[in-house]
């Protein structure tokens, strides 16, 4: 049991070291920087956060533009997903795995290789530097998943309930908002939450589709700055901006532990 | 009228991942390229002729799959003795789990950067703790033999925790009667977790395997943030040098002939996979009540 | 009482409205003109740009987008924008080897109407390369840059002219112990040796890709090149570490005197005539050797500006070009940074003379310099080319295999692209 415990301590401490190493980093003087072990008082600073603030455009906008392209894709895939999951809870068993099948092979797919044509796409109608065309692709992508989560969930529903409320004489819709989704709420959330933080943390068709520096998201931006200071170590910054920009997925993480776990299991069990 | 609500998502699908495909087919057989104005032109399947004496695809085709076999082998086994570990009664679980998910969630370009800056030469943590114990100037990332192991590291350290998630769930679906039940009988530890532990864990670790198999040969982002591709390509992936093609070459037929031919060796790697695994872990006695 | 303040609202919203309109009006005459330059560039025209800003007040305004430090990441960054159809830039600042790329792309404004032939005449011979494709003018260039042989006035009387002498006079240095190596260069796998490459076999009389895209890496010449690179690792003229030597390898090894020969870029100079330097006012320059029947040639390396297509203010962008290209412009880079200037007046200026005594060097460099292939597909053949040449100053490959895949592979992707149709 103790090994244990100083394994787990160990891991957390893993999980953690680089994280902790870029806040340790943010807040050093260039001076510093170069001797990473030296501890002098002067070595702390303010000057790597007020320049990524001060930058133009604004550190901010990226993390705007995330969490528009975020909730957004969220929505977009919650609207079709559903209506679909249910559809699919109900149809055969031949149908519904072979359907499972695909599903699944497409959420393990590296959509990685279908940049090109997503490209070809954007360019065809015109949908390059537009936020919202840009949740057209992120919601397609995260959609098997989605419809993977929300059927299992629509699936362990009882049939009496519904049986009984279609006695009752509710239309398809009422049932839905009144009586179905109610009870899968749980699976919504993390299904919600797994989309969000997909779509936010999107890189290669974000880097694709989004040309203008201020409508970039945050992954995007973040590379971009990586590549365009002149200086051999401007890390200081670079540290401030991986901080503030985990700072919101740490308060994500924090909040929704459980829905996002619970997600993530319920995909790996049902899927 | 129940099919009817299945069609926006499957045209959206047909879309995003069925017209990709065939897509690619097609311009595979094309020259679509500035020459062209990026028209398609019929070449006489020139590109996969090039695409077979291509050193550079090869290459990366090795890099990629060395990347793909060394990070999910590690992280496989690094994952399972963690779920053990969390599987075991444990106060601050909720605690742990977050912790852990934070690599998982961050986004990889943000985690890209952070390494580079831990690998960096001679500033970062790694280089000053390996000068104090006598490598010197080991130059990680910027040395073609080394740098792949960096890109591992760091892959390792983001993706573990969530195959280490998906475990956890399998370990908890195993009756702990059957542990009991088995000790009685006479079983030792050792022999509870290969008899029961591994069997009813195989459908769990086999999704891992594949999942991450697939994702990890697909590798862009951490890469291109990390290194580029570099040191003299040591590191590029096939997903980089097809970016590069279409993005940087303006050679879209190409790119997309590279495209095709990965993803059909990402299908053959992931059936082999899947068969191998089947193949081997039926040979494994299961303990039954 | 609400009806009063509904006024009150009403007039006070478009007083708003029409104010801004006033001042955006204002703003209308106002024109932004975009640059995109990788980021040490944008730093060393700063100075300029501001003093351009300063004195068009009003009227035209710079906007530096300082691009990535990596020159290849900038033209990533360019391409992203242009191939979605809406770019943000005027113009780009662009190195050599893309021209080809972003003219057949179609991405580019012909300047032919704005640069007459009196502007041409104005440049130094070989800053006039590499800006045209097609018979178009679509570049013009800021800082010239090409390859340099780099020799020990101390060790030797005048620098070697053919491979032989090469080989003969370092022998003779290594020898008697005056230096550890003879000659260092660029021979990692990467776009120097490219650069090496190309200035040899023009050298020695070969021809790396013919306008007609006939590819001469299978030839006599081409081997031959090959072999002798390879030559110099196996005599220890060259370091076998050489495979791993660009820029700033190749001018440690000489500046800290262990080499007789370098060849590497005119930024080297300043480096070399540093007070840490154990070559300081010992070396010469000179052009790169070559034999019967070649020539001696310089690689250009050049960067200069380009007006894109969709600009919507080209006559105000050559504006900003002609003053950023201007001869003050130039002289004040030199002087501050050193870039070589394209202004031929400029290497016949007092002032210029007396900082820099290698000026007449640069120019007489300049005369002898030519461009690597001049394709959209450059970046590709220099990757084939780099690869293979690798693997034969490694040991890994025979230069006839090698070198024979490298063209038959150039050939494949030429094929492949739709060069031969």
């Amino acid at each position: 049991m103790k090994l244990n415990k100083t394994l787990i301590i160990f891991i957390l401490i893993w999980s953690l070291l680089p994280l902790g190493w870029q806040l340790y980093t943010s807040f050093s003087t260039p001076e510093a920087l170069t001797q990473p072990f030296i501890f002098s008082p002067n070595r702390w600073t303010f000057e790597n956060y007020l320049q990524i603030l001060n930058s133009n455009p604004p550190f901010w906008k990226y993390l705007l533009n995330s969490l528009i392209v975020g909730l957004l894709s969220t929505a977009i895939t919650l609207i079709i997903a559903v209506p679909a999951s249910y559809s699919l809870s109900k149809s055969n068993n031949r149908f519904s795995k072979l359907s499972k099948l695909f599903l699944a092979g497409s959420a393990m797919f590296p959509y990685v290789i279908l940049f090109l044509s997503l490209l070809e796409v954007a360019r065809k109608f015109n949908l390059g530097n537009n936020l919202l065309a840009i949740c057209i692709p992120y919601s397609a992508l995260s959609m098997p998943l989605a419809i993977l989560l929300l059927t299992a969930a629509f699936k362990d529903i009882p049939k009496d309930l519904e049986e009984a409320s279609v006695l009752e004489g509710l239309t398809l819709f009422q049932r839905l908002r009144w009586i179905l989704l109610p009870l899968i709420k749980p699976s919504i959330a993390s299904t919600a939450i797994l989309v969000f933080l997909f779509s936010w943390n999107e890189y290669p068709i974000a880097l694709t589709w989004i040309s203008k520096s201020e409508l970039l998201t945050l992954p995007v931006a973040m590379a971009r700055l990586a590549g365009s200071s002149v200086y051999e170590v401007p890390y200081g910054a670079y540290a401030a901006a991986t901080v503030i920009g985990s700072i919101p997925l740490l308060m994500i993480v924090l909040i929704f532990q459980r829905q996002i776990v619970s997600g993530l299991t319920q995909g790996a069990v049902k899927g | 009228m129940n099919y009817l609500l299945l069609i926006p998502a499957t045209l959206l699908l047909l879309l995003v991942f069925g017209f990709p495909l065939i897509r690619y087919f097609w311009l595979s057989l094309h020259a679509s390229s500035v020459l062209t104005g990026l028209e398609p032109i019929y070449n006489n399947g020139a590109n996969w002729i090039r695409l077979i004496s291509d050193g550079r695809f090869w290459q990366d085709l090795y890099q990629t799959s060395r990347f793909a076999v060394f990070s999910v082998g590690i992280e496989m086994i690094l994952a399972l003795v963690i779920a053990l570990l969390l599987n075991n009664e444990w106060k601050s679980k909720q605690i742990y789990r977050s912790i852990t998910l934070l690599p998982w969630a961050l986004p990889t370009t943000i985690m890209a950067l952070s390494w580079r800056w831990i690998f960096n030469t001679p500033y970062g943590p790694i280089d000053q703790i390996l000068n104090l114990i006598g490598f010197n100037n080991l130059n990680i990332l910027s040395n073609p033999s080394l740098a792949w192991v960096g890109t591992v590291i760091a892959d390792v350290w983001k993706t573990t925790p969530f195959i280490a998630l998906i475990l956890l769930a399998g370990l908890q679906t195993i009756p702990v009667d059957l542990y009991e039940a088995f000790r009685l009988e006479g079983g030792s530890p050792k022999q509870s977790f290969l008899y029961i532990t591994l069997p009813l864990l195989k459908p769990y670790l086999l999704l891992g395997l594949i999942f991450r198999l697939a994702q990890a040969f697909g590798v862009f982002d951490l890469i291109q943030v990390m290194t580029g591709g570099g040191p003299a390509s040591s590191t590029e992936s096939l997903a980089i040098y097809s970016y590069l093609n279409a993005m940087r070459f303006l050679d879209f037929g190409y790119s997309s002939t590279i495209m095709l031919a990965s993803f059909m060796i990402l299908i053959f790697v992931c059936l082999s996979a899947y068969i191998v695994t089947i193949t081997i872990t039926n040979n494994f006695r299961r303990y039954k009540l | 009482m609400s009806k009063y303040r509904l006024y009150l609202l009403i007039s006070t919203i478009s007083i708003a409205i029409f104010g801004a309109r006033m001042v955006n009006g204002r703003d209308i005459k106002l024109t932004t003109i975009n640059i995109l330059m990788p980021a040490p560039f944008a730093d060393s025209t700063s100075k300029s740009i501001e003093r351009f800003n300063n004195t068009h007040k009003g009227n035209i305004k710079i906007k530096v987008t300082k691009g990535p430090r990596e020159t290849e990441s900038v033209s990533d960054l360019a391409i992203s924008n242009l191939l979605l159809g809406n770019s943000t830039y005027d113009i780009i600042l662009m190195d050599v080897t893309w021209l080809p790329k972003y003219a057949s792309a179609g991405w580019l404004m012909p300047l032919d109407s704005w640069f007459v032939r009196k502007d041409l005449k104005e440049l130094a011979p070989g800053a006039r390369l590499g800006n045209r494709f097609k018979n178009k003018l679509y570049r013009w260039p800021l800082v010239a840059d090409m390859g340099l042989l780099y020799w020990r006035k101390d060790l030797m009387s005048s620098p070697p002219k053919t491979p032989y002498e090469l080989i003969k006079l370092t022998e003779k240095l290594i020898s008697q112990g005056k230096v550890k190596y003879g000659y260092v260069w660029q021979g990692r796998q990467y776009e120097g040796l490219s650069c090496v490459f190309l200035e040899l076999i023009e050298g020695f009389g070969g021809k790396w890709l013919s306008k007609t895209n006939e590819v001469g890496l299978n030839n006599k010449e081409a081997k031959e090149v090959a072999s002798w690179l390879r030559d110099l690792i196996e005599r220890g003229i060259t370091p076998a570490s050489v495979t791993n030597f660009s820029e700033p390898e190749a001018l440690q090894a000489f500046k800290s005197g262990e080499a007789a020969l370098m060849r590497n870029w005119p930024y080297a100079y300043a480096e070399l005539q540093k007070e840490d330097s154990n070559v300081k006012n010992k070396i010469g320059i000179t052009t790169m050797i070559s034999k019967k029947g070649g020539e001696t040639t310089s690689t250009l390396g050049s960067w200069g500006f380009v007006v894109l297509k969709t600009s919507k203010h080209p006559d105000k962008a050559i504006k900003v070009i002609k003053f950023l290209t201007s001869e003050t412009s130039q002289r004040d880079l030199f002087i501050s940074y050193g870039y070589t200037p394209t202004k031929a007046s400029l290497y016949k200026d007092k002032n210029l003379l007396e900082t820099s005594p290698i000026l007449p060097e640069l120019a007489r460099a300049l005369e002898a310099t030519k461009p690597r292939p001049e394709t959209p597909f450059y970046a590709q053949l220099s990757d084939i080319l780099q690869r293979e040449l690798s693997s034969i100053l490694t040991g890994q490959n025979n230069v006839e295999d090698a070198m024979n895949n490298a063209h038959s592979k150039t050939v494949k992707i030429l094929r492949s692209s739709g060069a031969y149709r």
